[in-house]
């Protein structure tokens, strides 16, 4: 029993914002203890990206080179872990993030630790463990420095792991600057890659919008696509816990989508810090459509207009929402608006509502699209619209 | 006097501890209760005291252990040695590839096969996993939820193939989908398409099985995701209401099916509480079926129950202290008036039971039920203070969570809105942090912790069982008449999408050796899949 608070110990400042994937692989659905981790690592600084059940191994390292991370948390109480551990391992070698710290945490007979750590796990956490002994075990990532011209050549050449490395050193104190000086010729409007953003209230059904937007999007060959998936970030500890991509992926990885979680700090109108550098970087990577989720606060989202070509604006009936957005007077930031569940009761009166009020002081009106992830209705208008 | 701690949103999710001043409560406490308690006789309405006048002066609980691992074969011959050490029942734990619906060589599976239970692929699995145990005579309860339809099928196909007639078949299914959208995740379908499969089996029961309980309403898992007794207590209902609400949709009887509904809760560590939340589940219970859905039948209100002890409380250091949290746990559901229990074995959290840890699990059932006498009195703690207060607390509770359910938009709209998810999440996470601050004491783990290295023995499966299982898959592939597979296939999704009762087309299929995945697929191809959205 330890004598100071869990918050007490949590004031390591280095640890804050240490990306950390939490991951379940297999058929198992056992997710207490995961959840339970993810909130305390988030509430202990972290930035902690939750998979979801059910992931491959190969999608589990594909998280983890998208998202930079420097933990991987792979929990399983079904006994497979002699067989699942090995392949999580082999996966993440293919994709060369062998280097991410590797935990287990679940139900490990003792005498198959020596094998899993033998094969690169790092720490097994048993039952019983606490928060604080699974925080104090893990250390920062460490500052070797950047070989800048390396990753922006393998940038270039699509490699997951280089871009999602520069991203995070666009944010890095220590690399920030040069990073930004680097790209600073790089302009997203002079490359083909398209930029859309999608903005709307908390819990409206942003993630699950766009991840029917990558179905649509991926059915066009080769068209490469990149997601900032911005989350928000605690003002007390500085933690967050990333839970947008798995609304957005399935289990199976393709190497022409690639999606990023962002923790945002609050105050900064719903998007994550250096978002124009990013921008430049995953532009100078080639991909053709990136597609931008804000935060959701619902105010002073006008810089989200800068930073993107297209503004998707998603609604929900029956939540009230669309009196909010009206009094903030930002329905004019928005070239299309999306009303999402139109399947529900009250959808059809919020769309006339919508078209009656919807006019600029010029005359022109965003088109308003009702959609339904049930029925698919809206969705082929939807598509049309962006292009 | 009993204070109910409160969530941020105002109401009780933890259960009321009853203290009074000095510690104790007093007949004025008891009488100052508002609404005051209703007691009762054991073996009437509402059932407080229990569901029979003699309780286990007249009939012990049946011990059931479950399990279940490796090939059909295996598990056929654990099953006969459970049998043959005094166990009154079977309970058939199925691996995760069944529970999740696929075939044992779908690559999905690869490494998972026979290792948490039985692999199930075809009736032929069915028939070799039942081999010599007399169906009319051991009850039998088998674990599904997703799957329980086609399992169903497969169990009514392979009694039908020995000659065995459906009426005399006892046993349970646990056919319970709604907990495993709040907590324990082996879920395939949408919720809607999920409770109708549910509805199904309920329906077809009540009709071709009647001694079958066609649903099993499980509050166990609701707990070990981290629920408060009274959470599990009011989730559990709440999931047992929407299926009687479901049932009575297809216009059957109230009368016709409720004395088939049983039920499956946790035995945890806190001894009082547990017991209070067996009394209130049986009164709550019996004021619904008569109050709200006007059942006349006294069998239709009555509560029956399954027990387990709380997996969740035992831990790996110094295993062995697992068999006294066992023992107590175990004599809190039997104080509580269960109807079956299974005691969990003392090396759980390192593996799956060895032989010798299940057989000192079910010793203790027998310890419990022949030498400390308990089974001899009929709800002793009757009327004891501060078992009333804790039950009338209970009670309370749980209808305020009815009515937040019914605030939400009811069962599927508070589903899809996360509520349940939500809240066990949060009471996990409360846990969690409590235990960090070393709010509550766990022996061995942070306090009274020893050096000692204890490793019991350790059962381990056969690296062979999936390929011995995949070989048998083959060769029922390589047998069977496909376009006869073929065309049953067709029926069932023909059924699904017309809405039939689907029992009937899944026990031809299973006849023609269709599999357990192949089925669930035809119903895919209509119902759609699901994915959890985490909030």
């Amino acid at each position: 029993m330890s004598e100071t608070s869990p918050s007490e110990n949590r004031a390591n400042a280095a640890l804050i914002g240490t990306r950390v994937v939490l991951a379940k692989v297999g058929l198992d659905g056992h997710d207490r203890g995961v959840k339970v981790v993810a909130r305390g690592l988030r509430d202990a600084g972290f930035h902690v990206i939750y998979s979801g059940l059910w992931q491959s191994p190969e999608a589990v390292a594909q998280i983890v080179a998208d998202e930079d991370a420097a933990w991987l948390g792979i929990s399983l109480l079904n006994g497979a872990h002699l067989t699942l551990i090995p392949r999580v391992v082999a996966a993440l070698h293919h994709i060369g993030r062998a280097d991410v710290g590797l935990i287990v945490g679940g139900i490990v007979p003792p005498a198959d630790i020596p094998t899993l750590k033998a094969a690169g796990v790092r720490l097994v956490f048993g039952p019983g463990t606490t928060i604080d002994e699974i925080t104090q075990a893990l250390s920062p990532p460490p500052e070797t420095p950047l070989d800048l011209d390396l990753l922006c050549k393998q940038s270039h050449q699509h490699d997951h792991v280089s871009i999602a490395r520069l991203l995070t050193a666009a944010s890095s104190a220590r690399d920030g600057e040069a990073i930004r000086t680097r790209f600073a010729a790089t302009d997203p409007q002079a490359t083909t890659m398209r930029r859309i953003a999608v903005t709307g209230s908390p819990g409206v059904g942003k993630s699950t919008l766009i991840a029917g937007l990558i179905k649509s999007f991926r059915q066009r060959s080769s068209c490469r696509l990149a997601v900032l998936a911005c989350d928000p970030q605690s003002p007390v500890t500085g933690g967050a816990l990333l839970g947008d991509r798995l609304r957005m992926a399935d289990s199976v990885p393709h190497d022409n989508l690639f999606i990023r979680s962002l923790a945002t700090p609050s105050g900064l109108q719903g998007l994550a810090p250096n978002l124009d550098v990013m921008e430049r970087i995953l532009a100078w990577s080639g991909f053709d459509l990136l597609i931008i989720e804000t935060v959701g606060i619902g105010q002073g989202e006008i810089a989200v207009r800068e930073l993107a070509d297209q503004v998707v604006l998603v609604l929900q009936p029956q939540t009230g929402d669309s009196v909010q957005w009206d009094k903030a007077g930002l329905w004019e930031l928005a070239d299309l608006i999306v009303v999402q569940k139109c399947d529900l009761p009250g959808a059809d009166g919020m769309l006339a509502d919508l078209r009656e009020h919807l006019t600029r002081a010029d005359g022109s009106a965003s088109p308003i699209i009702g959609v339904s992830s049930h029925t698919r209705a809206g969705w082929d208008q939807l598509i049309t619209s962006l292009g | 006097m009993i204070t109910a701690p409160s969530t941020a949103e105002g109401f009780p999710s933890a259960a009321p501890r009853a203290s009074g001043s000095e510690g104790f409560l007093s007949a004025e406490d008891l009488a100052a209760l508002n609404p005051p308690p209703v007691i009762g006789t054991p073996g009437e309405f509402p059932f407080t005291r229990g569901i029979h006048r003699s309780m286990y002066r007249g009939r012990l609980w049946t011990m059931r252990q479950f399990s279940g691992f490796g090939t059909a074969k295996d598990t056929n011959e654990r099953f006969r040695f459970l049998l043959a050490q005094g166990q009154s029942g079977l309970s058939t734990a199925f691996d995760l590839p069944t529970l999740m619906g696929l075939d044992s060589d779908d690559p999905r599976s690869s490494g998972e096969v026979g290792r948490l239970g039985v692999a199930i692929d075809t009736v032929d699995d069915m028939l070799t996993l039942f081999q010599d145990i007399p169906l009319q005579d051991v009850s039998v309860s088998m674990t599904i939820n997703a799957p329980a339809a086609v399992l169903m099928a497969f169990y009514l196909a392979a009694a039908e193939e020995r000659g065995i007639p459906w009426d005399r078949l006892r046993g349970t299914i646990q056919n319970d989908i709604l907990k495993e959208f709040h907590a324990q995740n082996e879920v395939v379908f949408p919720p809607k398409p999920s409770v109708r499969l549910v509805i199904d089996l309920i329906e077809f029961g009540a009709r071709a099985v009647p001694q079958w309980n066609t649903v099993s309403i499980s509050g166990y898992h609701i707990r070990e995701a981290g629920a408060t007794a009274l959470q599990e207590l009011a989730f559990t209902l709440s999931d047992g209401r929407h299926y009687v609400e479901e049932t009575l949709q297809r216009g059957l009887p109230v009368d016709a099916f409720a004395s088939r509904l049983s039920f499956f809760f946790n035995a945890h560590n806190d001894f009082f509480e547990e017991i209070a939340k067996y009394r209130a589940a049986r009164r709550l219970w019996a004021e619904l079926m008569q109050d709200e859905y006007g059942a006349t039948e006294p069998a239709s209100w009555k509560l029956r129950f399954h027990a387990q002890t709380a997996g969740c409380s035992l831990q790996s250091q110094q295993p062995d202290v697992n068999v006294v949290r066992v023992a107590y746990q175990a004599m809190a559901a039997v104080l509580g008036g269960c109807q079956s229990l299974h005691t969990n074995s003392l090396d759980e959290t390192l593996a799956l039971p060895s032989e010798q840890a299940v057989t000192l699990a079910l010793r203790t059932q027998q310890v419990l039920a022949h030498e400390t006498g308990v089974a001899d009195h009929v709800d002793p703690l009757g009327g004891s203070y501060l078992v009333e207060s804790l039950t009338q607390s209970m009670h309370t509770g749980a209808r305020a969570y009815f009515q937040r359910i019914a605030d939400t938009g009811g069962m599927l709209a508070a589903i899809e809105g996360g509520f349940f998810r939500r809240e066990i999440a949060e009471s996990a996470y409360l846990y969690q942090q409590q235990f960090d601050r070393g709010e509550h004491i766990i022996v061995g783990v942070n306090r009274y912790q020893s050096d000692e290295d204890v490793r019991p023995e350790i059962m381990s499966i056969d690296p062979d069982v999936e390929t011995d299982q995949l070989a048998s898959l083959r060769r029922v592939k390589n047998l069977r008449d496909i376009s006869d597979v073929a065309r049953t296939l067709d029926d069932v999704r023909r059924g699904a999408a017309a809405g039939e009762n689907l029992l009937p087309l899944l026990i031809a299929a299973a006849h023609t050796r269709a599999t357990l995945g192949e089925m669930m697929q035809a119903l895919g191809d209509v119902f759609g899949t699901f994915r959890f959205a985490e909030q």
